[in-house]
């Protein structure tokens, strides 16, 4: 079948059908680039969306909870190593992603007799200064998009996501404190997961499901130690 | 997946881990680091000498290591393998905490370190490698910090009130079992700023009898590294604030 170039490109356009049907329904993700530093957040079952990576890094990330392990895992696994054998400032996302994590997200996807991974990301890491932040937005095929606007959204739908990140655009002021991007964060969740259209997104944030939590981290911009990564506490926005 | 760095490196062919070092810098021996208790928790201090032989080699060393939030190594011996074992620990803490979602666990940062110490026998045998470390870390059950001391081969002991290691430590155990015995207050009994006043008398008084215990100099507005281990985690007593507590200790 791999012979042949008609079958190839089909039973690749298949797998994108398959991945994104699989993803349909996956709660969005948020990141916001602000002066104290960069705020990840999401609606999960805890500790399945914001996820510490390394010093100043974090992912935030939607999709099967197997796959989001599996890439989990490789990027602290690679960042570590890294930041071992070289020095924790030498460990960046674009590293991370050319040597670590694009591979699996490329190999996984093409590799059309295998189960691809059901997963879409973003990655941040927290600089000096908002200039120096970098936050890239990586596709389930692992083609990476570094992103020089401030706020950044993964969600299933390419049309909604950029209509959630205009709005935000237009709705995160400069010196917002970090509660009210949370809540601009969540009422765009429920707009999203709603599927109406984005021009009147509602003025609340959804009421959150029982067994649903909000999951909101920090990498700190000065922190003492080297150590970036607070868990906040999603309670002070809800 | 398990969360253990120290397999990971020699699974992925990386540089090896501290056992397989071949580190070829002067034996530098000889220092003083010391632990106490106090009413806020672990004092965990020493001096900024590094010596070869008769030779001064440094006095601006920094011995007492942050490993994470809730853990602190301070080095005696050999310092390539000691510093080398304390970054090993770090990056193994971190990963541990970071893929498990869940910190390490007391007990097992205590045998992490004597596993490292175990696998630097064949150093510590040939006399150029010898580290024998304390460590403070907070019990994440109990919120309690406990101090621990470490023989050259490996074995852990728990100091129910004070450890110290290095040449200068006779010196300093002495005069802290004295307190221990005598003392109004006792150590474990001390406010902070008299536990950091202590600290600085104990290394000056080591550095009286240990040539190779130095960098220690209030007059010169030198101090000692001194850190405390709460419940809470870790803070640096920066200079500025040792100069405070030595001016309001007296003479």
């Amino acid at each position: 079948m791999t012979d042949e170039p008609y079958r190839w490109l089909e039973a690749i356009a298949n797998r994108r059908e398959y991945i994104r049907d699989q993803l349909k329904g996956a709660s969005p993700v948020f990141a916001f680039s602000r002066p104290e530093g960069i705020l990840l957040c999401g609606v999960g079952v805890g500790q399945s969306k914001v996820f510490e990576v390394y010093d100043r890094h974090a992912l935030v990330t939607l999709g099967h909870p197997v796959d989001i392990e599996k890439v989990r895992q490789t990027l602290i696994e690679a960042a570590h190593l890294e930041g071992f054998t070289r020095a924790p400032e030498d460990v960046t996302l674009r590293r991370l992603l050319s040597a670590s994590l694009g591979p699996l997200l490329k190999n996984a996807f093409e590799q059309i007799f295998a189960a691809p991974l059901l997963i879409e990301l973003i990655l941040a890491e927290v600089g000096r200064t908002p200039d120096q932040d970098v936050l890239v937005r990586v596709g389930y095929d692992g083609t990476p998009r570094f992103i020089k606007n401030s706020i950044v959204v993964a969600h299933t739908n390419a049309t909604d996501e950029q209509a959630a990140v205009d709005w935000l655009s237009a709705q995160v002021q400069p010196n917002a404190a970090l509660k009210d991007v949370g809540r601009l964060a969540l009422r765009a969740e429920g707009a999203l997961m709603s599927g109406k259209p984005f021009a009147s997104p509602p003025t609340e944030p959804n009421p959150i499901a029982k067994e649903r939590v909000i999951e909101m981290a920090i990498l700190e911009r000065i922190e003492p130690n080297r150590v970036h990564y607070r868990s906040l506490d999603a309670s002070t926005i809800s | 997946m398990t969360g253990d760095f120290l397999s990971l490196l020699p699974a992925r062919q990386e540089i090896g881990t501290a056992q397989k070092s071949t580190h070829s810098l002067p034996t530098l021996e000889a220092t003083t680091v010391f632990a106490f208790h106090c009413s806020e928790g672990v004092i965990v201090a020493g001096d900024h000498r590094a010596t070869a032989g008769n030779v001064v080699f440094s006095d601006k060393t920094e011995k007492i290591i942050e490993l994470d939030r809730y853990s602190l190594l301070a080095i005696a011996g050999s310092p390539s393998i000691a510093i080398e074992m304390a970054r090993t620990l770090q990056t193994a803490f971190e990963f541990y905490r970071r893929s498990q979602l869940q910190p390490m666990s007391l007990s097992a940062k205590l045998r992490a370190l004597s596993r490292l110490l175990r696998e630097n026998l064949p150093a510590t045998l040939q006399g150029f490698g010898v580290v024998a470390p304390i460590f403070a870390g907070v019990d994440a059950s109990t919120g309690k910090p406990s101090i621990y001391f470490y023989d050259p081969l490996g074995a852990q002991f728990e100091a129910a009130a004070y450890a110290g290691s290095g040449s200068g430590s006779p010196s300093i155990k002495s005069v802290l079992h004295f307190h221990e015995q005598w003392g109004n207050p006792k150590p474990a009994q001390m406010t902070l700023a008299q536990a950091v006043a202590l600290a600085n008398r104990l290394l000056i008084t080591a550095a009286e009898f240990d040539t190779a215990t130095g960098g220690v100099n209030p007059v010169r507005n030198d101090f000692a590294t001194i850190k405390l281990l709460s419940p809470t985690g870790i803070r640096t007593i920066e200079t500025i604030e040792q100069s405070q507590h030595w001016r309001a200790s007296g003479p």
